[in-house]
């Protein structure tokens, strides 16, 4: 059993993991039975018990190795093409994933427009584009965009944010008359 | 018949409307956009116009929404065919003709090629729709719970079985699919499932937040791993649509019929989309057209095959949408959300109680085709110089309008980090190969399915051989079984060709 066949069969484990996990709680799912009734948890734990039984299955066929992956009906309509395989920058994926947890944190605070001017900025440098000018302009351009698309045209409700930066928000409504 | 004629001039009358004609030509060019732009796809495009319809009048948000869900279609074989970059992934079947036809110098025609199908097809699967809608509408009143089980069940196999890649991932994912939409207070008991405690948690997860983030936060994340290295695109001066005469395009009539409608019965079944009939479509041209042997050479039957097939499926798929309430894919998912945002629930009364607005929708369906096909002629070289922007900067955009999405369905932040969540989700499953589509459409069918099956459960005594002893949930199981079991038996018989080939090899060939 090689390195590959374990490394396969990782996705399934964690699959297999996270049924178990999702059984616990299913079955402290609270109500009050009564005869006849199959229960709010029956629907979950098949779903569950379901995808247990295929992570086994899986982990099983990979580290026995007996039986062949089935494939859907329209991979036999694909025609084998020459992948270009694409360099990784995981330290850019990371800073991606840091950046939208970020936003997250500061959006109650800042409010909307100021955290997504700020999101903008930062997202078009970690993407490696630079052209500074442009960045500060489409950033601006877009936040003042989405201000006028959603306050003003749409009404749809967002993050005003916490004081002091409040402020902001109240400014560029009154700018674009929202 | 001639009342269906009369409610869709109304509805032509109606769609003819300033405000009509502005929402379905706005539909139409971010649909192009929307296909034209590889980081984007179309049902990301259809989810994150939704916030924008909230204030809308409920015919106008349908129609735009709408508009874009035929136009998305059509916009991504522009790059496919010029860059051999599929905006789509509908797309891919075009890099195969569409791409080597421009290779051979005749990109033009290969344009003209994808317009004439993309028209004819949707033309097509647009008078099915028309014709179909009402007919079924009235069966489907027959419908109890049992038939609308086996017609989801059915609607989840497909999507399943149809698709490609590994078969068991697929299957993880829509069972992590209809395990999301298990969260939250259930509708039979009223108890709370998976809520750990939280009030948003409670009100359940909205399929949109899983929409964007799978498809949205995901797929920017993907690229962003990449480090955005798109292929730096070719300066194309020239690029233009032309036309096929009248008699090519008759010398291919039944090959326009066949693709348009089997694009329209893969668009009715629910859980396959506009890729899968794209596919399927040129696949049977490869296996049983008359030029068979020529496909993958730059020839039209390549281009109008999978492109007639993926337009006639944006009429099959609102067919069981309109009729049953039931959304077959995940544009038409939102579009069904849309209905429901203004207080009117798609399914067989709706022919009866909103009949305008459905005929308004058909009609925009027509009008929208023609338009497609203009903008599509006359404006390509405006459409495709939006693939010089800078990617992180159409990406940054990207994820404002993800982050409006979430914080607009409920004003919560709880939604964006649930957003979030999913969009991590969404790329790992495309890291580890695990389809996103079953997992939507486990999201969005889910509450159907256990509905209709604990419905079932309680109105016949818990038998469960209810769903195969009457008639039409019977024959849809039967129909079910025989989908699951195709990809087996396309295994075997794939095993079994390849055994007589490597014998006939000499060894160490």
């Amino acid at each position: 059993m090689g390195k590959t066949a374990l490394r396969q069969t990782l996705p399934y484990v964690v699959g297999l993991i996270i049924s178990g996990i999702l059984y616990h709680y299913a079955q402290q799912i609270d109500y009050t039975p009564r005869q006849g009734d199959l229960g709010p948890d029956f629907w979950p734990k098949v779903t569950i018990g379901v995808m247990a039984l295929i992570c086994l299955i899986e982990i099983g066929r990979r580290l026995i190795g007996v039986g062949q992956e089935t494939h859907g009906i329209a991979e036999t309509f694909e025609k084998e093409e020459e992948e270009e395989v694409a360099e990784k920058h995981p330290w850019m994926l990371g800073g991606g994933i840091v950046l939208v947890l970020t936003y997250a944190v500061v959006v109650t605070t800042l409010g909307f427009l100021l955290s997504t001017f700020i999101f903008l900025v930062s997202f078009m440098y970690l993407g490696r584009y630079r052209n500074h000018l442009a960045i500060w302009l489409t950033a601006t351009g877009i936040t003042l965009g989405a201000a006028l698309l959603f306050m003003r045209l749409a009404y749809v409700s967002l993050p005003r944010g916490a004081p002091p930066f409040d402020a902001f928000t109240d400014f560029i409504r009154l700018i674009i008359g929202a | 018949m001639s009342d269906v004629l009369i409610l869709l001039g109304h509805g032509f009358l109606n769609c003819f409307t300033v405000s009509h004609m502005l929402m379905l030509l706005l539909g139409i060019v971010v649909g192009l956009l929307v296909g034209v732009l590889p980081g984007l796809t179309l049902v990301m495009g259809v989810a994150l116009t939704l916030p924008f319809t909230y204030h809308m009048d409920v015919t106008a948000s349908i129609v735009l929404l709408t508009a874009m869900y035929v136009s998305g279609t059509y916009g991504g074989a522009f790059t496919a065919i010029l860059f051999k970059i599929p905006g789509e992934p509908i797309d891919v079947p075009m890099l195969w003709d569409g791409y080597t036809m421009g290779r051979k110098g005749k990109p033009a025609k290969a344009l003209g090629w994808t317009l004439v199908a993309a028209l004819g097809g949707g033309l097509l699967s647009a008078v099915i729709m028309v014709l179909l809608t009402q007919p079924l509408a009235h069966f489907a009143l027959r419908f109890s719970t049992p038939e609308y089980f086996a017609v989801l069940v059915f609607g989840l196999s497909s999507v399943v079985a149809l698709g490609s890649g590994s078969l068991a991932n697929a299957l993880i994912s829509l069972c992590v699919g209809i395990l999301i939409a298990s969260v939250g207070t259930d509708e039979t008991y009223g108890a709370y499932r998976f809520t750990f405690g939280s009030p948003i948690l409670a009100d359940g997860i909205e399929f949109l937040v899983v929409m964007v983030g799978a498809y949205g936060i995901g797929e920017v994340l993907s690229r962003l791993e990449t480090g955005f290295s798109t292929r730096p695109i070719e300066k194309i001066s020239n690029a233009r649509t032309e036309l096929p005469s009248w008699r090519e395009i008759s010398a291919l009539k039944w090959m326009f019929a066949r693709a348009s409608v089997l694009g329209n019965i893969i668009g009715i079944i629910p859980g396959a989309g506009a890729t899968i009939a794209s596919f399927v479509s040129y696949g049977m041209e490869s296996q049983f057209g008359k030029r068979r042997a020529e496909m993958g050479t730059g020839i039209a039957e390549g281009i109008v095959a999978p492109q007639a097939a993926a337009t006639a499926s944006v009429g099959g798929a609102l067919v069981p949408l309109l009729a049953l309430g039931i959304p077959g894919s995940g544009a038409t998912a939102i579009i069904l959300g849309a209905f429901m945002l203004h207080g009117i629930q798609p399914g067989p009364q709706v022919m009866m109680t909103s009949a305008p607005i459905v005929y308004t929708v058909f009609a925009s369906v027509f009008v929208g085709l023609a338009l497609m096909c203009v903008v599509g002629y006359f404006a390509i070289r405006p459409l495709v110089k939006i693939l010089d922007l800078p990617e992180a900067v159409v990406s940054a955009y990207v994820m404002t309008l993800c982050f409006v999405g979430a914080l607009s369905i409920r004003n919560s932040v709880t939604d964006l980090w649930l957003m979030i969540g999913f969009g991590v989700i969404g790329y790992l499953f495309e890291r580890f190969k695990f389809p996103v589509a079953p997992l939507v459409l486990g999201v969005i069918l889910g509450p159907l399915t256990e509905a209709a099956f604990m419905n079932s459960m309680i109105s016949f005594g818990n038998d469960w051989t209810v769903f195969f002893t009457r008639p039409i949930s019977g024959f849809v199981m039967v129909c079910t079984a025989i989908i699951l079991a195709l990809p087996f038996l396309q295994r075997t018989l794939s095993g079994r060709k390849a055994v007589p080939a490597t014998e006939g090899q000499a060894p160490g060939a």
